[in-house]
């Protein structure tokens, strides 16, 4: 294994577990678990915003980080 | 058996009510009372150039309209004009734009309906209206039309009465003391906010291939529609302000039937709120009619799925188009996020009204012989005037729905790849989105770093580790972007 297919490696298992950490994030401050809402200071009213945003953002990652981590 | 077709069945009148109540909606009432705190009594002139503004991108709207008659407007005129990626990407913020236009007027008739019925249910009243329209789509563009002739007369003669009623009043009252400077740059956030004011009548360009002699009426429809819908907004406003000084409307969650109250007694502002309510019925009809068409036509030309182009063999409307674009908005609709969608309208219009300036210039250049039934006058002043104030608005909208805006993108060059490129060059899609991601990331963590933008209410130490964790996100995205896209290349 190369240089570039272990640094593809860890790079798509960080992108992918960033997307992950970032989807699972987005529902604990959609759901102010550990009251996460107050500790970053979102606002109720733009909750939804970041929902959207953080998903769309974490699937992303983990797609893009998939292909790295599986490159042939 | 030939292949059944849209209609042409919608005359002037029809296409010009069409164009003015997807144009007057309920939030438009509502926005009204907020920018009239920004500036005062200036609220009239501003009113006054954001139609002018409007006007200015309309001429090209009726040129492209009668040169290119075909259902999709502006996504066909940029496809025609530009093809591949611009092409879609008009018609994917195009489709999105009407989609959560429609949701949003919506919810504004749900929120204008809780003003009389406080305890209803916000988002189902929402949902269901979303629901009632998409049946009146499924029945054909004739039918569409008329409710939306009934629906805006009806809501035209309220607010005639409306002025009619309050015109004495605001003669003789004393214009309240200005309490403060407004300044230029208040007045270009004013009419940046007012943009949304004037969006709809580009409803009447996506309804072209089903209008009657459309050399005719697309023009004289558009031009008709920002020139009463000038009219009605000035003088609503100019009466509104009269009766209710600038500062206390601003503070009303419906200032025109505060207004009409205070004016013509309780029963006037009942009446008003049910034109308002009226108005956020028609808009969801037009929005809901026009994102079916650019869904018809993306899918028309290969972009997305054949079976959204299928046509009702007895009503000849794009029914699985109406009805994932209605699931969709009705989706939006339910989960309330009125934020979000104002924002994807807002910028969703802006992207939309510049690409058919430039889509004018380029067809200009690239086709000059098209036969053209209406040419924009003082060409090429006026798309360019049109271009610059779109780009200039722009500059003026919350940094938050720039990157919504940006998310969008990448979102459609998501969609497009996978439509037209197949699995084999995803990666480079990916490599592209991953490097997009992590520049924005790094834009984001630069203005935190810069105290740009600040995290309200969060203890410095959360702050700077936001910072840090930003910085690495960016960091390991701009690098996955980089290995994708080479090692894509092999």
């Amino acid at each position: 294994m190369n240089a570039k297919r272990i640094l593809s490696k860890i790079v798509g298992l960080t992108q992918t577990a960033i997307g992950g950490i970032i989807m699972i994030f987005a529902f604990f401050v959609f759901y102010n678990i550990f009251n996460m809402q107050t500790v970053f200071g979102f606002t109720a009213e733009s909750i939804g915003l970041y929902l959207w945003a953080f998903i769309i953002f974490g699937l992303l990652s983990v797609i893009s980080g998939l292909f790295l981590f599986y490159e042939q | 058996m030939a292949e059944p077709q849209l209609k042409r069945e919608l005359g002037l009148i029809r296409v010009t009510m069409l164009g003015i109540g997807g144009t007057i909606c309920a939030s438009s009432f509502v926005i009204i009372g907020y920018a009239a705190g920004l500036v005062g009594y200036a609220i009239i002139p501003v009113v006054i150039i954001c139609g002018v503004i409007s006007l200015l991108t309309m001429l090209s709207y009726a040129e492209l309209g009668t040169a290119i008659p075909l259902a999709g407007g502006e996504y066909t005129w940029a496809k025609v004009a530009y093809g591949g990626f611009i092409g879609f990407l008009t018609g994917w913020f195009e489709w999105l734009s009407n989609m959560f236009y429609a949701a949003i007027s919506a919810i504004g008739f749900a929120y204008v309906i809780s003003y009389i019925f406080p305890q209803i249910n916000i988002p189902l009243a929402a949902v269901i209206v979303v629901f009632i329209f998409a049946l009146v789509n499924l029945r054909g563009a004739k039918q569409t039309g008329t409710a939306q002739t009934v629906i805006t007369t009806i809501f035209l003669i309220i607010l005639v009465i409306f002025v009619l009623g309050g015109w004495s009043q605001a003669q003789t009252s004393q214009p309240a003391p200005a309490t403060g400077q407004i300044g230029l740059i208040g007045i270009f956030v004013a009419i940046s906010y007012l943009f949304e004011l004037y969006l709809g009548g580009e409803a009447i360009a996506a309804a072209q291939a089903e209008t009657k002699n459309p050399g005719r009426n697309i023009p004289l429809a558009i031009v008709l529609t920002s020139v009463i819908t000038i009219l009605v907004y000035a003088t609503v406003v100019f009466v509104a302000v009269g009766i209710v000084p600038p500062e206390i409307l601003s503070q009303q969650p419906s200032p025109i039937a505060f207004a009409a109250e205070q004016a013509m007694g309780p029963a006037v502002g009942i009446l008003v709120t049910i034109g308002l309510a009226i108005a956020g019925l028609a808009t969801t009809n037009e929005a809901i009619m026009a994102q079916s068409r650019v869904l018809y036509a993306m899918s028309r030309d290969g972009y997305l799925p054949k079976k959204l182009c299928l046509l009702d063999k007895r009503f000849c409307t794009p029914y699985v188009a109406i009805i994932v674009g209605s699931i969709f908005t009705a989706i939006f609709a339910a989960t309330g996020l009125v934020n979000f969608v104002v924002y994807a309208v807002n910028l969703g219009f802006i992207i939309g009204f510049s690409i058919v300036n430039l889509s004018l210039i380029k067809l200009r250049k690239i086709a000059p012989h098209l036969k053209r039934p209406f040419r924009v006058p003082l060409y090429p002043l006026t798309p360019i005037a049109g271009l610059v104030t779109c780009v200039f608005l722009a500059l003026f909208i919350e940094p938050t729905v720039l990157v919504l805006g940006f998310e969008l993108c990448i979102v459609a060059l998501l969609a497009y790849y996978v439509r037209m490129v197949g699995y084999n060059r995803f990666r480079i899609a990916f490599g592209g989105i991953s490097l997009g991601l992590g520049s924005l990331v790094a834009f984001v963590a630069y203005l935190l770093g810069t105290n740009s933008i600040v995290l309200q209410g969060v203890a410095p130490a959360v702050s700077t580790l936001v910072f840090y964790v930003l910085l690495f996100i960016s960091i390991v995205q701009i690098l996955a972007g980089i290995l994708n896209l080479s090692a894509s290349e092999r």
